[in-house]
């Protein structure tokens, strides 16, 4: 009876309950296993394969890069050509250059409308050194843009303009045949200008 | 370093974690040593799931899902359902934790005899008690921790603690009883 009403003393698990610490053998059986495992994993498996497949998208992702790296000059070639061939075409007969002739932005800018899908910017750079003499549409890098023309000293300068979603960008110099190239974007246009001034001298049209 | 390396240096540290809650969920030496072993394998395989997170607790989970599985095909009378409708009881948290005791001969043969009164008890709690105990007891791991571990919400693993110490308290109460 007495040991009946005895309080029974609160179990204390933590310290009167067994740790079961992980016996050696076993320690030695999970890492044999493991490094079994490790090694069935380096055979083709999905995880290989997905490897492999990962090797191969990145071997077509660089030469794809390395193909659009070279590309850019590419283009920019193709399109110097286009715009020279423009230029001396432009200037070999009589009538050639401009369809529309005005050195009033206000009379050349209008002219465009309806015959093209995109309003280029027409200014008069005369304060630049580059009166405006009018403007035609012509045909480069395989569309139809607006030509505009410029008269420098004695100098003719084509300027061709379309739509480019390309980020601006500062004007780069090129030369082609003698001809100077001075090339830029801004406000979603591409600007080609074209001459047979020094470079240096086609460069104040781009400011 | 290799995965295998990595693995190595960041789980099997817990080793003795993992093969303490296998052994409290099977109640056997050689039970316990193959769910650790097949928990080892699946936590390898799952290594990149692991995603820096806190090694022991996450091997653990494996561990008792593996036990689990191990108890459902070999003793599924084990698992039995709780009912966890109880509110979480008032017991107080810190009750029954005591200097320790010193070392006179009595003294160690009573603790000796605590032991197994208390291995014997604890062993014979319904699964879900028992590891819920054995987690937060003799592997003093979090209420967070063991929510997670046993995939219940932390009012169940405070309610479960509270009645696993109490079913516990009562069955040593028996076989005391019995043993006088």
């Amino acid at each position: 009876m007495a040991q009946k009403n005895d309080p029974v003393p609160e179990p204390m698990v933590a310290r009167d309950a067994t740790y079961h610490r992980a016996p050696d053998a076993l320690r030695e059986r999970v890492r044999v296993s493991l490094a079994k495992a490790a090694g069935e994993e380096r055979r083709p498996s999905m995880g290989r394969m997905f490897g492999l497949v990962a090797a191969f998208a990145t071997v077509a992702l660089v030469s794809w890069s390395i193909a659009v790296f070279h590309m850019e000059p590419l283009r920019d070639d193709l399109i110097a050509r286009d715009v020279v061939t423009a230029h001396v075409r432009s200037l070999m007969g009589e009538h050639r250059l401009n369809d529309v002739e005005s050195t009033d932005q206000h009379t050349v800018k209008p002219w465009f409308s309806g015959k093209l899908d995109f309003a280029p910017p027409v200014q008069d750079r005369a304060n630049a050194g580059f009166a405006l003499s009018g403007g035609r549409l012509d045909y480069v890098n395989g569309r139809a843009v607006a030509a505009l023309t410029y008269r420098s000293r004695q100098h003719v300068v084509n300027l061709f303009e379309w739509p480019s979603s390309a980020p601006d960008s500062a004007p780069a110099t090129l030369t082609r045949q003698g001809y100077a190239i001075l090339r830029w974007h801004r406000d979603g246009m591409e600007h080609w200008a074209v001459s047979d001034m020094s470079p240096a001298l086609l460069a104040p049209l781009a400011e | 370093m290799t995965r295998l390396a990595r693995f190595e240096k960041s789980v099997l540290p817990h080793l003795d974690a993992a093969y303490n809650l296998a052994r409290w969920l099977t109640r056997n030496d050689h039970d316990a040593e193959d769910v650790v072993q097949e928990a080892c394998l699946r936590a390898f395989r799952f290594y990149e799931g692991m995603h820096g997170a806190d090694a022991r607790p996450w091997l653990l989970a494996i561990v008792r899902n593996t036990g689990y599985t191990w108890l459902e095909k070999n003793r599924p009378s084990d698992l039995v359902t709780l009912d966890d409708a109880g509110a979480v009881s008032s017991e107080s948290e810190s009750a029954g934790h005591e200097a320790p005791a010193e070392s006179n001969p009595e003294v160690i043969l009573l603790q000796s005899a605590n032991r197994k009164l208390v291995n014997l008890a604890l062993e014979e709690l319904p699964v879900g008690f028992r590891e819920v105990v054995v987690m937060r007891e003799i592997e003093d791991l979090s209420y967070k921790e063991i929510a997670v571990i046993a995939h219940i919400p932390i009012g169940t693993v405070m309610s479960r603690l509270a009645r696993g110490r109490e079913m516990l308290r009562r069955l040593i109460e028996i076989r005391m009883r019995k043993a006088s």
